[in-house]
């Protein structure tokens, strides 16, 4: 791989993965913007094709996929340096100002027009939960159509079937997710799924 | 009194088993409502949080550290989100052995399905709060409907939410 830039220098990476971190509001598609125009665009650190495959792979790394994108791109540009420089600078510039909201927060919470606002505000954040849960849900129906019915009705049954396991039963989540590995993998395996790298990519939250 | 390693390691197994910023949200709901270290209006309140500050969507647990547990609460969130997002390293290194079994598709196909079904979950949490009626939940249909249109910021839907829980309910 050729690189038509030289490698930034630690502070350049510190700066340019602060800007990214504090430059995404709305989460993960603003942030996955602003990676791909900073390293693929603006400096040419990255191919797209690159980014393409390192972004399959953070699909399938528990937790934040952003979080495993930066240790990657940070380990390609900087090794263990690199890696470091690039989660302080993506994470720490956002956390300290999330921080500072929340401490902000707290001195006000007890007015009661502050209480007012909230009880507007937090149902709002359960209705753009129901459509981030709905992104997530689309490229798993998509794929039960071109399955099949049979596929398809298995996929609705086994995601109702985990959030009853959690609101009556209060099973614990990770044996809900421990659990749904297992049946899928019973289930789920003996078809011919298209492979599952490439599939997913472009998916944001 | 909460016990700091607990509560990190709570934090920790909660962003390990999760995939994406808000799948861990269950998992914490579970284990911080049993040790009595949250309040379910924390919940609400982080996500708020999360939504209006900059940086991944993931980071509203920040908010939820610092509004359970102060500063040291927020520091050990960012700790925890940060570890699993390591193991991509290890990922790299085996995930190109074992990618064409078809079980490891299966699972994943069935571990997908089950962060859908654990986000509906938390939408069930957050409309199940005490300060949320009928009202409340014409304005998450509201928010959903949108946030679906994609036309409008997520800021100013929460902007309008609020303004909305004002005329509402002061």
């Amino acid at each position: 791989m050729e690189l038509q830039d030289p490698r930034p220098s630690k502070w350049q990476l510190f700066r340019i993965w602060a800007s990214v971190g504090l430059q995404s509001f709305g989460g993960g598609a603003s942030t996955t913007f602003l990676i791909q125009r900073a390293f693929i665009e603006k400096h040419k650190w990255l191919s797209m094709e690159e980014f393409t495959q390192l972004w399959n792979l953070c699909i399938l790394t528990p937790g934040i996929n952003l979080i495993a994108l930066t240790v990657l791109i940070g380990r390609k540009l900087g090794g263990a340096w690199g890696i470091a420089i690039s989660l302080a600078g993506l994470l720490l510039p956002s956390a300290v100002i999330t921080c500072l909201l929340a401490a902000g927060f707290k001195t006000v919470e007890n007015l009661p027009a502050v209480q007012a606002i909230l009880r507007g505000v937090v149902p709002a954040t359960g209705g753009i939960m129901l459509l981030v849960g709905l992104n997530f849900a689309l490229p798993l129906i998509r794929r039960g159509y071109k399955e099949g019915a049979l596929y398809l009705l298995a996929s609705s049954v086994l995601i109702i079937a985990c959030a009853l396991a959690v609101i009556l039963l209060k099973l614990s989540v990770i044996v809900v997710v421990l659990g749904a590995a297992f049946l899928g993998a019973l289930f789920f395996s003996s078809r011919s799924a298209p492979p599952l790298l490439g599939k997913e990519q472009g998916e944001q939250q | 009194m909460i016990n700091p390693l607990i509560y990190f390691l709570l934090f920790l197994k909660a962003s390990l088993f999760s995939t994406g910023g808000f799948s861990n949200l269950p998992s914490l709901h579970q284990d911080l409502l049993a040790n009595a270290w949250a309040k379910e209006a924390d919940f609400g309140q982080s996500i708020a949080i999360g939504q209006i500050s900059p940086g991944p969507n993931g980071l509203w647990v920040i908010s939820l550290g610092y509004l359970t547990y102060g500063y040291l609460g927020a520091f050990l969130a960012l700790i925890a989100i940060t570890i699993p997002a390591l193991l991509v390293l290890v990922i790299s290194a085996g995930y190109t052995r074992i990618e064409h079994r078809v079980w490891v598709r299966g699972a994943m196909h069935g571990v997908s399905l089950a962060v859908v079904g654990l986000l509906l979950t938390v939408v069930w949490t957050i409309l199940h709060q005490p300060g949320v009626d009928w009202k409340g939940l014409l304005i998450a249909a509201g928010a959903f409907g949108l946030a679906l249109s994609r036309k409008v910021n997520i800021l100013i839907i929460l902007g309008l939410a609020g303004l909305v829980g004002y005329l509402l309910y002061r």
